[in-house]
This record gives structure tokens, sequence and C-alpha cells, in this order.
């Protein structure tokens, strides 16, 4: 057997760990149609072809690809591989190699307010991607330790926005304030239980799934957020301050994170949140509620709805 | 097969299994097992009465547990024989089919199993393959949506003598779907469960596609694939009628099937590589179009036969090319998908091939093999001694030696292929090749190394590849060194590593040890024990002292005559590489080593002869008289 010996674009992304066989892609596609991103946010975003790309030497194409820098590591689509391919590897190691090359990611990451930052680095432990860490900077004329997100890392989960006790982390569309506002909008008079379901951009597949939240009346109100990890516990809070008679927040089924382990994140704070209330006043227990929501629980998000605003009637008429 | 039953030479042996094979080709002794049907063959005449009156429904298996059978029952109706059997698991013995059978008097509850010898000149195995079951793979839902279903439950769906009468309906609610999707490659071609591509797949999703809208024209059928393969006559024309016929065929492996809890109807999630984008459609009923796989008692049979698997679990042939339906044993054969997966033709084409090669047995007194076969020095078995070791039995890839402590080895010559391992393996030298004795080679040796041994290069070669690459070489006019000398053996596994001690002791200036590539060897798994032993050598030549390159070991197919070439010119690259002083005074230091290591072989009987002979040869050689 012979063996080329000039070295291709695909041999510098086979020799990153994780970049291994890639060749074995036979562009069956599985990858591409179970992963999200193509459906909900680009339409460029295709991982079969960053590996055609990378295997014909397109380099340039691959480094601009939206594929390169989109990809969340969710790795999803690695367990349905035929190939058994390490798919969000083999984009990791194109990534790293554009970084190297001195592209930079497109996407609009999340903001450290230096003056806020305390640099306690909760961000840093919270963060699915390593993406912040500390450095020590100037801030109004002094020496000051703080965060600071790596770009080409952070993948705008807002896990650490939620994390931040300082509230210094703001990521744009869903910063503090832009949830708080949205909690606090009036609700018509209504006598039926008044619901906020938080629902995490990528737990519900299927655009019917999108529609059955709209087919709801105006008191059962829903505030998209990017991964269930970015609800802080006083946001569930401030809700029912308000007037709000119960909280859902919904997010991936464990395993099935966009953003590895968001979901967990949230699970942890909202289930503890819950369970505090549920023993605080066991007559109105439930009015917090975490659920998970699969890739194959289609339909589902109606029958949690239901459920929720049947025991918040209940709990009314008590 | 009915007419098959009627033939007066073929005896249908139903419900029984195969548990022990003896004995070797022309007189095969078959154990077989006659599990009790609890119904007397020969006064059952099918007439089904008994069957009416049991109370007991269970699924029926052959209906793709679509349809219920009876506790007492055939499998379906065309069953050949035509003989009830009582399921023994589902049965309450309420004897009313005892009552039912009346006169005939066929129903015997206290039969038991009947254990038979069978004597038989060739076996062909022809034991099928299984199905791959879906439900592990939990992104399409099987078992979990009722509406997808398997290939196998849709053959039993829209057959006319299926549950439905070919009434195609869907689980869920009895309806007629309108909408259908087809998806290739379930469990095939797939890395976490089945490499391999199934290979009827592929015309066999068409065939159902094209059925399907011959009955019902309005049908919209969808058949995802990854690639269509329609390699043999008439395939493709049959694809292109398909897409002539408005099927739709979607390039673009789904990974998801999602369910409408509602309708149940589910929403097949695949990117279609065309369009380069996912697309997510709507069905009534999804069907999968699982792959095959070896049948669960592969490997017992694989055992009891003493036949080899391959790396997918089918039962291997002897030759891939050459010998598709011959196994290594010498009469017993392959047919159909037992072998690996194949289609109607193909099956067919193998089951005629092994039934006229086991005919060609069954119709010649004598069976004739290679004369290189092995034979034991009884008197030198230690065996015979009453000590442990059967080195033979473990280096024999046919199972051709019945060793057993306090016995001489035996070696059955009609099994026996001459492969010559258990020669080399045995470390008492009791079991000799015949054309290939030790004493035959070891005067080869010392015969091509009787002049300037420093100077030459001794290669062993492997008569089916390495001997082969050679002659290639050869024929091929490839240049190598002058200073090559060749020493045929049969295979890599006869390359005892006594010669190669010998030929150093002797003085070789450089010895190849070459063979065939492993998956290539003509004796299954010769080349393995030869390569076991020449990893050995190696590092015992390093430990010693050796330089490096002396001993080289290489396997060379038939058609790598030009690799031939090259070892050997790299070889005398390292023989010039050390200087003729230094190399002289380094087998002066080794030879004392080898000889002890080597010490053995002069025990072989009549090597003296032999080596009385070679230096006669080499005499005669030098033009001087030689006294006869």
């Amino acid at each position: 057997m012979s063996h080329s010996t000039t070295v291709t674009f695909a041999d510098k992304v086979r020799a990153i760990p994780g970049g291994e066989h890639l060749e074995m892609c036979y562009s069956c596609g599985t990858c591409v149609s179970k992963c999200m991103i193509q459906q909900k946010v680009e339409p460029d975003y295709n991982p079969r072809r960053l590996i055609r790309r990378v295997l014909l030497d397109q380099v340039e194409d691959a480094f601009t690809d939206p594929t390169t820098w989109m990809c969340s590591a969710c790795d999803l689509c690695f367990p349905a591989c035929p190939q058994k391919i390490h798919i969000s590897g083999v984009i990791g190691a194109v990534k790293q190699l554009a970084v190297a090359e001195g592209y930079k990611s497109p996407l609009e990451t999340v903001k450290v307010d230096d003056k806020l930052c305390s640099g306690c680095g909760v961000c840093v432990m919270v963060c699915p991607y390593e993406a912040p860490h500390l450095v020590e900077k100037k801030v109004n004329g002094q020496m000051d330790r703080v965060s600071l997100v790596d770009k080409n890392r952070c993948m705008r989960c807002g896990t650490c926005v939620a994390a931040c006790p300082l509230g210094a982390i703001s990521r744009k569309g869903v910063a503090n304030p832009d949830i708080v506002k949205q909690i606090k909008i009036k609700t018509d008079r209504t006598t039926s239980p008044k619901l906020l379901i938080f629902i995490c951009d990528w737990s519900l597949r299927v655009d019917d799934d999108l529609r059955i939240l709209e087919s709801y009346p105006s008191n059962i109100r829903v505030i998209h957020i990017p991964c269930s990890g970015r609800i802080d516990p006083q946001m569930a809070m401030l809700a029912l301050r308000s007037g709000i008679d119960g909280v859902l927040v919904c997010g991936c089924a464990p395993g099935e994170c966009h953003f590895k382990r968001g979901t967990n994140v949230g699970s942890c704070k909202i289930s503890l949140l819950g369970q505090m209330f549920d023993q605080m006043d066991p007559e109105r227990g439930g009015r917090v509620r975490f659920i998970q929501i699969g890739t194959q629980d289609r339909g589902r998000i109606r029958n949690e709805i239901d459920g929720m605003l049947e025991s918040l009637e209940l709990m009314k008429a008590r | 097969m009915v007419d098959a039953a009627r033939q007066p030479n073929i005896t249908v042996k139903a419900y029984t299994e195969v548990e022990r094979v003896e004995g070797f080709v022309g007189n095969f002794k078959v154990q077989l097992r006659e599990k009790s049907k609890r119904v007397i063959s020969s006064r059952c005449n099918g007439c089904g009465d008994c069957s009416k009156v049991c109370p007991i429904e269970v699924p029926n298996s052959f209906e793709m547990n679509l349809a219920p059978r009876k506790a007492i029952y055939v499998p379906m109706s065309q069953s050949v024989p035509l003989k009830y059997t009582v399921d023994m698991d589902a049965c309450i013995h309420c004897y009313k089919c005892v009552e039912a059978c009346g006169k005939l008097n066929a129903i015997d509850f206290s039969m038991e199993d009947k254990v038979t010898w069978e004597d038989a000149g060739a076996i062909v195995v022809a034991t099928g393959y299984d199905h791959f079951d879906p439900s592990v793979m939990s992104e399409y839902g099987y078992g979990r949506f009722p509406n997808v279903i398997t290939s196998m439950e849709m053959e039993r769906l829209n057959n006319s003598a299926g549950p439905t009468a070919g009434d195609l309906i869907r689980p869920s609610d009895l309806k007629n779907p309108k909408r259908l999707a087809f998806i290739n490659c379930v469990g095939s071609r797939d890395k976490r469960y089945n490499p391999y591509c199934s290979n009827f797949c592929c015309m066999y999703s068409i065939k159902n596609a094209v059925l399907l809208k011959q009955m019902d024209p309005d049908l919209d059928i969808s058949v995802y694939y990854m690639d269509i393969r329609t390699p043999s006559k008439g395939y493709e024309e049959f694809y292109d009628r398909a897409r002539e016929l408005g099927i739709h065929f979607i390039q673009g492996r789904p990974s998801l099937i999602t369910e409408d809890p509602g309708s149940k109807n589910l929403f097949v999630h695949s990117e279609d590589v065309s369009l380069g984008k996912v697309i997510e459609r709507e069905y009534d009923m999804v069907m999968l179009n699982q792959a095959g796989i070896p049948q669960p008692d592969q490997a017992t049979m694989s055992s009891v036969l003493n036949i080899v698997q391959s790396p997918g679990g089918f039962f291997m042939e002897y030759h891939p090319k050459l010998r598709p339906m011959d196994t290594p044993t010498d009469g017993v054969f392959l047919a159909g998908a037992c072998q690996g997966l194949k289609d109607i033709p193909s099956s067919v084409a193998q089951g005629i091939a092994a039934a006229s090669r086991a005919g060609r047995i069954l119709h010649s007194d004598k069976w004739e093999i290679e004369p290189t076969v092995a034979s034991v020095w009884e008197d030198r078995c230690i065996s015979a001694q009453g000590k442990q070791c059967g080195l033979c039995a473990k280096a024999c890839p046919y199972g051709s030696i019945n060793y057993e402590v306090g016995k001489a080895a035996e070696v059955v010559t009609a099994k026996c292929h001459g492969c010559g391992g258990c020669v080399a393996e045995c470390p008492h030298n009791a079991i000799t090749q015949l054309h290939y004795t030790d004493a035959q080679l070891l005067a080869q040796l010392q015969a091509v190394l009787a002049n300037e041994p420093e100077k030459k290069i001794l290669a062993f070669r492997c008569h089916w590849c390495s001997y082969g690459g050679a002659d290639l070489a050869g024929t091929s006019h490839f240049e190598y060194s002058a200073k090559e000398r060749g020493l045929r053996v049969m295979c890599s596994a006869r390359m005892d590593s006594d010669f190669v001690y010998e030929a150093f002791r002797l003085g070789a200036g450089a010895v190849l040890y070459s063979g065939c590539h492993r998956q290539d060897c003509h004796y299954i798994t010769g080349q393995i024990v030869g390569a076991t032993r020449a990893e050995r050598l190696t590092k015992t030549f390093d430990k010693m002292g050796m330089s490096p390159g002396r001993f080289r070991v290489e396997w060379i197919s038939a058609a790598e005559g030009d690799k031939y070439a090259r070892v050997i010119n790299e070889l005398q690259k390292v023989i010039d590489g050390i200087p003729p002083e230094k190399l002289k005074e380094e087998i002066e230091t080794l030879r004392p080593q080898m000889e002890q290591r080597a010490r053995r072989m002069k025990e072989a009987p009549r090597v003296e002869e032999a080596i009385e002979f070679s230096k006669r040869m080499v005499a005669s050689m030098h033009g001087e008289e030689v006294a006869n």
C-alpha cells in the first residue's frame, strides 16, 4: 500500500484529537437532520458539507462555513452517525485550525461589564465551553481581576448570565432587564390562572409544537430563552411576586441539551426552587415546575401546559 | 418443496436439529435430534380438526405475530410436511385435540425427542439468516409507535395469504394508509450494529413499493435511501420503472421519527441530500427495511460442523472468488444466506452449485487429496508416553489431528490439507510431512549454503504466495540479487524455527521468512501459526545480538513480484552494509547458540542419509566425480 507524502487539509484535521475518521463519511445526512441549527437558525449550516469541504481541500470555504462556528458540540449527531464519526470533534478541529489562521467567530457572544465584575469566577465554573477565564486588567485606573470571555469559544447559551451574582454579564436580546420587562407586562383581567412559560429555544424540535404555544390565550405568556440554564430562580420568584400563578420552565432532555449541560444547570436550580415552594406551602405546591422535553416527545408540551393549568385552577378554587 | 418431499431419494427431516458431526468427507456421522412434535407424523394427515377445537391462541410467529395461531398448529398452510405440532409452552393439557383426532390416534403426549445417528457422504449447509431487531434503534421508535413496522411485517400485510388477506392496513386504527415511507439500511451499513450491506434490501423495498403502487396508484410512497444498489441483471431497469410509477426516492438517511400523539401519524426527519436541506414529511405508516443478520445459533453450528465464521458472523467460504460454495472442511458445502446475505437468484445458483459439488463426492469411490499430508512417528510422540503436549492439534487449521494424552497423536489423512504447521510445531520431530520431510529440507539447506554462505540470502517461500511472487519477479524481469537462494515449503506454517537456526549455523548472510498475507492464506490460519513463530524468532535473534535486518519477515503475495525483488535487494544491501570480517565474526560468535537450538533436528529420522546425499549433490555441482 502506498501512502501519500503530502499533508492535506484533511490530514491536519485528523491530527487533532477528535478529528479522526472523517474520511468514513458517506454523506447520508443523518447529522444534518439530527441537528436543529439548520432548521432553526442558519439554512447554510451543514456538517456533512463541511466534512466534504475538508476532504476536498477547500480550506477557505471550510473556515468561513457557518458550520465551523455554530456547532455547539451538543453531540446529538455523534450517537446517531452510522459511521461513528465524532462530528463535533471534526468541526472543533476545523475551528481550531481556523482560529490558528486568524479567523474569528461571527457569533455575537456574551459581554462582561468590567465595572460590575468582581472576579468571583462563578462564570468560569458554570460555562460548558470553558469560554470565560479570569484575567488581571486595568479597570477605572486600577488593576483588577475580571472575567474575560473567549469569543471563539462562547456559544452564547447564557448560563453564565444567569449564574453571575452581580449581573455583570449580559447577552443581547435576553439580558436581565429584557426578561424582567417581559415578566412585568400586565395581562388582561381574567379569572383563569396566569401561567408563565420559559421555553428553551431548542427543546421544541418541530414547528407544530411551537404553534401549540401560540394557540393559547394571553393568560399563558411565553418567554423564549436560549437555554434553560439561562433561567435565574429570581426570575421565577419575580414572576410569582408580580401576580403570576405558576412558572413552567422547559428545557431539553438530559443528554440532548443544545449547550451540553445547560439543562442540568437549569434543572438543579428550578427543581430545587420548586421543591422549596412545595415544602413551604404544601397546599399550594407545584407552582414552579421544570420539565425536560426529548427529541421524540412531539406534542408533549400541550399535555404539560394543560396539566399545569389544571392543577393551578384546582389551587385557585381551594 | 412439495416435489422435494415426494422425491424418493430425499428425506425431509422437519423440526430436527443437527447436534454433532463426526468423521470426514465421504464418511460423516451426523447426530440428529428429532424434536418431539407430540404428533405421530406417519398417522397425521394434516386435516386440522385438532387445531379447530384447541382453546388456546398465541401469536403466530410466521405471521410476524400479526395473527393468532392455536397451541396445536402448522406454521403455515403450505408447510412441508403438513404435520401438526403441539406447542408445549402454550398447551394447557385439555386433550380436546386427542378427542378430535379420534380414530387416527395421531396425537401422543408421551412422545419424546428422538436422537439418531445418520451416515452422510457430504453436508450442504443452508441455514439461512435472521432479521435485525430495529427496536434497539430508539430514533425510529419501532415498538413504541404502532405505525412503524418492519419489512417482514409489511410482507405479511400485503400478502394475499396473510392475516389481512392482502389488505394493507395500519396497526393504530386499522385504516388503509395513504402516505407510506420506506427506510432503507436499518441496522445495516451502520457501524453501531452491522457494518455490512445487506445486499437484497434495496431491491426488496423497490419491489414492495412497486407492488403497492400497482395495487393503488394513489398511494404516496417515498423510499429513504443512502445509496440505491441495483447491480444485477434487470435490477436497474426495475428501479427505473419504480421512478416512472411516481415513487419518490429521497436520498438521505432519516435521523428521527416523531409521532403525532393524536392522529398517530408519523413524521420522518431527514436531510434531502440533493437539496442540502432538512425536510420533515408526514406519513401514515413507515416501513423499516431491516438488515439481515446471522442466525442466532450460527456460532454453535460453526463449531458443530468445524467450519469458520467470517467477521460479520456468516460462514466463511473456502475462497471468496473461486470456491464460494466450499468450506475449508472437505465435504461440507454452503448454500444461500448462511454464507453471506444474498438475494434469491444468487441463493438458488449457490444452492445448485453446492448440490453438484456434493454429488461429485457421492458419485465417486475415491477422494483425491494432495500427497503432502502429515504423518506421525508414533514412537517419538510424547503424548504416547502420557505427557501433555497437543501443539500439533493446536496448529492444525482443519482439526485433522486427534490428540489425546496417553495415545500418540493421530492424523486423519482425509482431512489433512498438507500445510505442515503441525510438523514445524512439534518439538520432538514426531511428525513429518511427505515430500517436505525435515531430512529433505535440511539436505536442501546444506546444499544451497555449501559455498560462501555468508554472501547468500536464503529465502523461505510459501508455495502459494511468495513462491509465486518470486516467479512473477522472474517472468516480469525484475532484477534482484543473484545471491538469493529460494527454498519452497507449502506454507509459512511449515517454516520450522530449526531451519532458520540451521541456516544461520551454516553461516547464511541473511534469511527471508515469507508467506501469504494473513487474509490470503491457502490453509485458513497457517500464516498465523507461521507469523507467531516468526515474531518469536525475530525477538530471539535480537536478544542474541544479531545485526538488524539479517533475519527478515515479509508477507508477499503471488501478485507482488516487485515487492519480492525489492525485499531481496534490500537484504543484499544489509549484507553489503556489514564489513565482511565483522559478518564472519558475528556468524562465528552466534554459531554455538544456533547449534544448540537446532540440535533436535539432527535426531529426525533419515537425516544422516539426507545430509550424505546433499554432500554428493554439492560435489557433483562442482564437477567432482561421485561414486554411486
